[in-house]
Formats: C-alpha cells, structure tokens, sequence
C-alpha cells in the first residue's frame, strides 16, 4: 500500500504505487479514451492502444497504455499531446477501416477529427462486423465467470473470439457477460419467446415466477447453483421482485 | 562411467579421457549438420565405416558436426575432414570414399579434385585452418563445432568442457555475476541488453523460485547460428546455464528450441541425458550441494515466439502472445517469477569467460561492443556460411575478405541485417564497423547475425515488401498497430511494385511506420517499421522508379518487367519453349525464338533452363 | 475393445508420453500433428478431458502455431522455404511452379489428398537456397525446370 506522487498532464496526484494510469486518470477527472480496458478484469487492456498516451521517466519518454502502466515515484504523464493525438488518430483510423459499422469506433473516432480511413475495403470486413479482436469477452469468460467458453483463435487480421470449431459449446452458460463487455457490442446476443441464443446456442430462459419474465439462463442456475450451493428456488423470481 | 561426484573427480576423469586418446590416431569427421545430412552424409560416413573395416586400418571413424558443415557451407557438403592433416574434402560421394581412404589415409596424399578452391584466385587450398574463411575467424561460441561429436559428452569433456562450471562452482555467485557484467558481454540475440545486469537485476528480486531459459527460437529468416550451436555443441549452452542459475539462484532452466530445428532438439535432449547421468545436472552438481535441472520446449512454428514474453507464455503451455513489458521479465517472467531469458549463443560464450577471465573477452571487439560475434553470411555472396569475428568488423571486410565478394562479379548493392527487425545498410556505408551501436545509428540494428547479402538484381523495394509480407504472417493479432497495420502496409507496397503507386501510397507508407514505431505491444511491431524505412532512406530512387516510372530497375517486380529473348545469343534450341507451362514461346529450330509477352506469366523457367542466357528481363 | 476405447487409446498412449502438465501441452499436440497427420478434435477434445484445461484453449493453440494443422494434411507435404536468402534466390517461382503443377494454392492440399503445399520460415539452411522440403527429406538449390521432376523421384511416380 505505498502511496506514491504521479504528475499527470502539469498536476500532482497521489496514488497507490503501481495502480494504472488511467484509474489515477479517471478518479481525477482526466479523461483518456480506451476501449478493451474493464478494471475488473486483470487480464483485459494493452491490445487496442487507443489510450496511448506519453510516459515520462528517468530521462526518457515512450507511449505507454495508460491501462496497464504501472505509476512509480517519478512519473511524468502527459494525455494531450501533438505526438499522443498523432498516434491515436492513426489507430482510430486502422479501427475504422477494419469495423466501419461500428458506431462506438465512428464516434471516437470523429473526436479526432477522421470520419473517413483512407485504406480501401479488405476482405475480411463482413466477417469482421464489429469485432476489434480487443480479447475483453475471452478475458471476462476465463477471468470473471470461469467457463473458458471462447478464445481468442487465430492469428494477425483474423483473430476472433471462437467457440472450438466455431460449435456450440459444452461449457458456455449463456450469461452473456461476453457481450455486455464487449466495447463495440460486436457480440450477437439474441433473445425471442423465452429463449436466449448466442455463440450458435440455445439457451432455454428461467422465467420469473412474479412477473414472468425470462431473465436467465437455466444453464447459468445449474452452473451458479454448482458453483456456489445456493438453493434453485431463489432464482425463481427475478431481481425485481426478489 | 557414473556420475561425476566433485570436481577432483571431474579433472581426473579429463586426464583419464586425454590419457586414453589418440591424437595421432587418423580420424575422419564427416559432418552430421542438417545440410550436410540433407546431401547424404549419412551414406559417405557409412562409406568410410565399411571401407576402413575392409581394409582392416586403425581409424575412429567419429561422426561430428563440421565447422564448414553447420557453417553454411552446406551447398560444399558432405564436408569430411581428416585429422591429423587437417585436410577439408568438399561435396564427398560415397563413390570418393575408396580413393580418399586410399590416398589420404594411407597414402598421406591430397585428393585435388575434392579440395576447396578459391573462387577468385583459383589456387588450391586443402588444409582446413588456411582456406580464407576460417583463417580470419576467431571462433569463441563456435568453438567446439566440427571437432567433437555433439552426442558424445566425453567429446566434450575431452576438450576442456564444463571446466567453467568447476571454476564457477568455487565462486561466489556475485563474482560470477561480476565477471560477466566487467568482460562487457551483450546479449547475442538482437538486443544486446547487458548480460551481467541483466542477471543482477534478476539475482536482487526477492524470491524463492527463478528461471533460467534459452531463447533457440532463432526465427530471423537466414540466420542459423544457434542452429548450429545447439546441433554441433549443446554442451555449451548447458553448461552456461548451469553457470548462470547458480548465479542468480536458480534451480529450473528451460531452453525453447524452435520447431524448424529437429536435430537441434535431439542433440540438446541427448546432451541433457548425458549431463545428468554425469552428474552435471540433477541434484547436488559436482558435489557443490547446488542444484539445477532442464526441460526442453519446442515452438509450434510462430516467430513472434521468439519474443521473450511470447516465448515464456508458450512454454507455460498458451498461445505466444506477447504482454506489455513495463514491468520486465526479470522481475516477473515465467510464471511470474524472477527469470533470466538468453540467447544461445549468449549463453555459449558464458564458460569461456568464466574459465578465461573477463579481461580476456573485454580484449576483443570495440569498446561498446564486446567480445566476438557469429554472423550469417548469406545471399549474394561467393563464401556463405557462418563466420566468428570480433566485434567491429567492417561490412566491407566480412563481405569481400571472408566472404570472398559478390556471387558472379556482379555489382555489391546492399547488406540487410537484423532480419526482420532490421534493415538495409547500402554499399557507400559498408565502411561502418559491425557491432550493436553503429548500425542502430545508421537506420537497421545487427540483431542476431543474419547478413544477408544482396546485389544489384535485388530490388529494394521487393525486399521491404517481403519483410512486410512476413510480418503480416506472423503478427500475433493482439494489438491494432501490427494487426491491422501491417496488412495495409503490404497493400501499400503491392501497389507499388505493381505499379499502381503515388507519392500519397509512399506518405501513408510512413506514417505507418511511425505509427508501429510508437504505438505497437512489442517488438515485433515497434521493429516493423525498419526494412520499409531504411529502404526507403537509402534507396528512394528505386521507390520514385517504381511509382512515377513504373519501372522496376533491377529486374524484379514481375508487373513492370518484360521477359525477351535476345536473338543475338539464341541459337534456336527450343530448349525453352518446349518448357514454357504457357506454350508462349515460338521460332523455328536453330532460329531465334519469340516470347509472346501478352501470353507470359513470367514464371522463370525459360531463363532457368536457357544456357547461353539468351532469356533477359527488361 | 470397442471403436470409442480404441479411438481414446490412441491419443492416450501420446498423453501419457509426458508430464501431467500444461507444459506439455504444444509437444502433445505436435506428437498428434506427426501421428495422424493433423490434430484431430477428438484428440484436442479427449486432452482437454485428461489434463483439465479448456477445449478452448486447445482449439486456440491449434489455430496460432503454425505447426499444427486443425484439417487433414495430404499423404506428402512439400516445404518450400520462404527464408531471405530462399527468397532472394528464387523460392517464389519454386512455389508458383509447384502451386501451377499441383493446381493447388498455398497451405491447401491437392483434390487427390497427396500433396499439402506449405511455406515454412527459414530452416537455417540458407547456403543451399533456395530450400524445399518434402516429406523431411531436404534438397537444395532447387530450380523451378527441375522441382517437379524432383519431387515425383521421391514420393515415387
């Protein structure tokens, strides 16, 4: 719990040593754009570079991600640069190119004035959708519910989160907890009559006894009620009218 | 013979073994490297095994891994040389064999027309240590390969092995670690971070488990020095391993051994074996109460694999992806823990400097640049293989001295260094000194070795354009810069070399580059950035040919190039036109031919089976 | 013995080759790779089983390394090296003759399931460029007028 002094953008905040640099940011009201970051996921963050932003220390400057840098005594960070707008205007322009019809992408991306990529359409866009390959939804399934359902498969332009042989998994509980994280709500997550399908499953929806919603996944209360032992009748109802 | 229990016993046994040996004793060494096995070398050592048995003489036929063998002089090979005359025989057939039995063994005699001659000045040179190549090398890393058998531990002994780790073992570990960062080693395998800090940085982290490891994923594509320092001396690297866990504490190593390099995996395993049945590793080494063991890992064939961080996480059994190193390795690597990562050929000079001092490796080299270096000399050039020299060799020197100059006369063009992660360093420059700090300055970076040579038929354009294309392959896909970057990079260059370029496709060009630079995860990708750039840096005339002229000045680029036949030096043999796969040659026997253009896909193969090189490309 | 027992047997015998760890891993895989000529789902399934780690995981691997191969691999596979010094020496037509003789693309294998045509990173024999591999077996300055007679001589007509 050592408490150290980090200068973000001329001012001095104090932190826990080796807490990122965007949590210093944003509980300082710094503002810093970034994308496959969820700070209660460990694993996630350092893929789409987005937060870029420049690291003064012991003499030398680099970009670093403010989402996994450490802050140590000594550091200098600077988020509003020529050289940081620079390079995030070049990232924003390769993640526009590679998923135009994701409006989060357009929108960061017009933040820094580009509204059009100069690169020409690639092939591999329609598969693509909106998928940033930022690997948030296979961090959250191996990290924060444990089902390891998807990975990330692949390799370079084509790396996608996938289910083995892109089948219907044996360990997925529909939570959907990939889809929430996911930044650019690349992920199809469908629901009709009681049914929820997603990664090409099925899952049948427990509906509340009160309201008659369906609101989870069967799959999901055997996998809580496993996990944990807490009694199946207190799903019955949904949070609403617990 | 057991283990080895001390290292009274360890020198006892030494004299046991050099009591036992006959130097005197006529020995033929066939070399057993991958190109060499790959002409048949197996056959010619079988050869001489029966010939000799025949003839009833008093030889060990020892099978060992040559110098010239591992040395790229594999398109020589089978590569034999005879002991005690120190004669090299090129491209032996178990045919030759009788006569060199015959003549050489028993008759003391030299076999002419198998002896290597000198490219430029025709002369014969039959005695291995005078042949130009060799003379100029001052081998350290390389030196045990081609005169012990790599599978034979005694071999090794025999020679002076794991005398280094009898003197580490007296030693405290913080003198090791001394020694190592005063004889001014760098690491071998690119970056040329400093050893000896590396291991204190790594010694001075609180914990009770740390890792040594081997980096063999030697991925730059013509470079193959720790191909053969793991084939043709495995001991050597064990050995520096064993030294540098018992310096900074650790008792597990782990050497990840490429998948392109099988005989490098067996000859590291076999070595292994025979090291613990020795005693050297396992529990208790040498009776000192230290002890150190070693897994191997195989890659699966991913060059990004060679990064450490891609690296560590493969061996933990995981895709190779690289994380941001912002806390280093040797903090947190292999499983989080304090680990050291080396190079081969980093960790095969370790015993040497411990046995003959720090003073004696900070004699060589330059003064930022310690010690002696194993290069790849490749392409373009009369004498490829793998050359040993002090550090601060000029470009100049090592291609035309050692590397005898530019295949068939033609005109010196370029060198590109540090493979990938590299670039092209121009002829008018080839006075720059070989070492880590010069060529960073001058726009490419040494990197592991590779020296690839490339003359005035390279198109430097194409080059950037392969580097580029082979980053694409092997781009891990985690972060946006490199993923998707690199592929729009290629398409830039396509367009190029297809000559659809304009002086906006050169700007975008570099902006990307910038980009990567800045903004990628790692290496791989803030490195992409160096064969476009230096290329376009010492060779923007060609890129301005290529786009306002749309011409490729070198031949290369098959979209702005034209395959004819010259109808002075054709003789109408049709030769070619009966192997064009497009039947669009035409011309009547022993009349000038005609290559239809409209029907060409520019294959090559009437240029490759013409023999009054009649086929030109304009 | 039924069909099933006899299927995870054989994968088993490879498992059980080698420490129970994550470790092993990528050898277990390359070992299923070398004996069935790519890594079936059922060996990546019957792994996950034994070893307790995601078939995810597994299937993830087996798309990143380039050694492995998640379909069948033809009866003979040719290598043709795409090192710098391959390169510069020619490897692209050797691997545009093969690609036009064999009528199939890179990485693909041939209608008749003979031949799997790859493009593999240097193999450190950069002296004999440019370098073509069939079957393990290596030969060296290969030329585009002679590879396809080459290759025919050692699969055997």
């Amino acid at each position: 719990m050592e408490k150290i002094s980090v200068v973000i953008d001329g001012r001095t905040f104090q932190a826990e040593k080796d807490t990122c640099i965007l949590e210093v940011a944003r509980r300082n009201g710094i503002h810093i754009p970034s994308l496959c970051y969820n700070s209660e996921v460990t694993s996630s963050g350092g893929s789409c570079r987005v937060c870029l932003v420049e690291a003064h220390q012991g003499g030398r400057m680099r970009l670093v991600t403010a989402c996994n840098y450490p802050v140590r005594e000594g550091l200098e960070v600077r988020t509003d640069t020529p050289l940081v707008h620079r390079i995030r205007r070049g990232v924003l322009e390769l993640l526009l190119a590679r998923v135009p019809d994701s409006e989060v992408i357009r929108e960061m991306a017009a933040a820094e004035g580009i509204t059009e990529a100069r690169y020409r359409k690639d092939e591999g866009e329609n598969e693509r959708y909106k998928c940033i390959a930022c690997a948030l939804c296979t961090n959250v399934c191996a990290e924060v519910v444990g089902v390891h359902a998807i990975a990330m498969v692949g390799r370079g332009a084509d790396k996608k989160p996938a289910t083995p042989y892109d089948k219907p998994s044996d360990v997925c509980i529909g939570c959907g907890a990939c889809a929430y994280a996911c930044p650019t709500g690349a992920i199809s997550l469908k629901e009709q009559d009681g049914v929820r399908r997603i990664w090409h499953k099925d899952f049948k929806m427990v509906r509340c006894s009160v309201c008659g919603t369906p609101y989870i996944p069967e799959a999901q209360v055997d996998w809580i009620v496993r996990k944990t032992g807490k009694d199946r009748s207190f799903f019955d109802k949904c949070p609403d009218h617990r | 013979m057991g283990a080895i229990n001390s290292i009274e016993e360890l020198e006892a046994y030494r004299r046991e073994l050099a009591a036992a040996a006959k130097p005197d004793l006529p020995t033929v060494l066939v070399c057993f490297g991958t190109g060499c096995q790959a002409n048949g070398s197996r056959l010619v050592a079988e050869a001489f095994t029966e010939a000799i048995k025949e003839q009833g003489l008093q030889v060990d036929v020892n099978i060992g891994i040559k110098t010239t063998g591992c040395h790229g002089y594999c398109e020589n090979g089978p590569l034999v040389v005879l002991r005690p005359q120190d004669i090299l025989y090129l491209k032996v057939k178990p045919e030759d064999v009788p006569e060199i039995v015959e003549e050489s063994i028993k008759g003391g005699r030299v076999v002419e027309r198998l002896v290597y001659r000198d490219k430029v000045t025709e002369e014969l040179v039959p005695r291995y240590s005078e042949i130009p190549f060799y003379k100029h090398q001052l081998r350290i890393a390389l030196r045990h390969i081609g005169t012990i058998d790599p599978t034979n531990i005694d071999d090794y002994i025999l020679a002076g092995g794991y005398a280094g780790l009898a003197k580490a073992l007296t030693m405290k570990p913080e003198d090791i670690i001394s020694e190592v960062e005063r004889s001014g080693l760098r690491g071998r395998g690119g970056a040329g971070f400093p050893t000896g800090t590396k291991w204190r940085s790594c010694a001075r982290v609180d914990s009770d488990v740390r890792y040594v490891m081997c980096n063999g994923d030697e991925g730059d594509p013509g470079a193959f020095m720790d191909r053969s320092i793991m084939e043709g001396d495995p001991h050597a690297v064990i050995e520096g391993m064993i030294i540098g866990a018992y310096a900074v504490g650790s008792h597990q190593g782990y050497i990840y051994v490429r998948d392109e390099y099988p005989l490098a995996v067996r000859n590291l395993t076999l070595a292994i074996e025979a090291a613990r049945e020795k005693g050297l590793l396992g529990e208790n080494i040498l009776g000192s109460g230290f002890s150190f063991d070693i897994k191997i890992s195989r890659g699966g064939g991913a060059f990004v694999c060679g990064e450490s961080s891609a690296l560590m996480r493969s061996v933990e059994g995981n895709v190779g992806e690289p994380r941001a190193k912002y806390i280093r390795s040797v903090e947190r690597g292999l499983y989080n823990r304090p680990t050291v990562l080396n190079n081969v050929e980093t960790w095969a000079n370790v015993p040497e400097i411990i046995l003959k001092g720090a003073e004696w490796y900070a004699s060589m080299g330059t003064e930022g640049s310690k010690g002696t270096k194993v290069f790849s000399l490749v392409g373009k050039v009369n004498n490829t293989g793998l050359v040993e020299v002090p550090m601060g060799i000029s470009i100049r020197e090592l291609v035309e001295n050692i590397g005898g100059g530019i295949l068939g006369g033609k005109k010196f063009k370029a060198v590109q260094t540090g493979g990938p992660s590299g670039g092209c360093i121009p002829e008018r420059l080839a006075d720059l000194p070989i070492d880590f700090d010069s060529l960073t300055k001058a726009g490419s970076m040494m990197g592991s070795g590779g020296i690839i040579v490339m003359d005035e038929d390279t198109c430097m354009v194409d080059v950037a354009k392969y580097f580029t294309g082979f980053l694409v392959e092997e781009s891990c896909g985690k972060c946006t810069p490199c993923r998707d970057g690199l592929p729009r990079m290629l398409d830039l260059l396509t367009e190029i070399t297809e000559g659809r370029g304009t002086e906006e496709h050169l700007a975008m060009l570099e902006e990307l580059c910038d980009l990567l630079t800045w903004g990628a995860l790692c290496g791989l990708g803030t490195s992409a950035a160096n064969p476009v750039l230096s290329t376009i840096k010492y060779f923007r005339e060609e890129y301005e040919a290529h786009i306002k002229d749309k011409k490729c000045p070198a031949g290369v680029c098959k979209a702005l190039i034209t395959y004819y036949i010259d109808p002075e030096a054709c003789t109408g043999c049709r030769l070619c036109a009966k192997n064009c796969p497009q039947n669009c040659i035409t011309g009547k026997r022993k009349e000038a031919h005609v290559i239809d253009t409209s029907k060409c896909i520019k294959c090559g193969v009437c240029k490759d089976v013409c023999t009054f090189d009649a086929v030109r490309i304009s | 013995m039924t069909e099933m027992t006899q299927d995870l047997n054989r994968f088993d015998r490879i498992i059980d080759r080698y420490e129970r760890s994550e470790e092993s891993l990528l050898a277990i895989l390359q070992d299923f790779q070398r004996e069935f000529h790519y890594v079936p789902e059922e060996g990546i399934r019957r792994l996950s089983e034994v070893m307790g780690v995601p078939a995810s995981k597994l299937y993830a691997m087996g798309t990143f390394y380039k050694a492995l191969s998640l379909t069948p691999r033809g009866r003979h596979t040719i290598k043709v090296c795409t090192g710098t010094a391959c390169h510069l020496k020619g490897a692209t037509q050797i691997l545009e003759t093969l690609e036009r003789e064999l009528k199939v693309k890179r990485n693909g294998t041939t209608e008749d399931g003979e031949f799997t045509l790859e493009c593999v990173n240097c193999v450190g024999a950069c002296a004999m460029a440019p370098v073509t591999i069939v079957d393990e077996v290596y030969h060296g300055q290969t030329r585009p007028s002679k590879i396809m007679d080459m290759v025919k001589k050692q699969v055997g007509g």
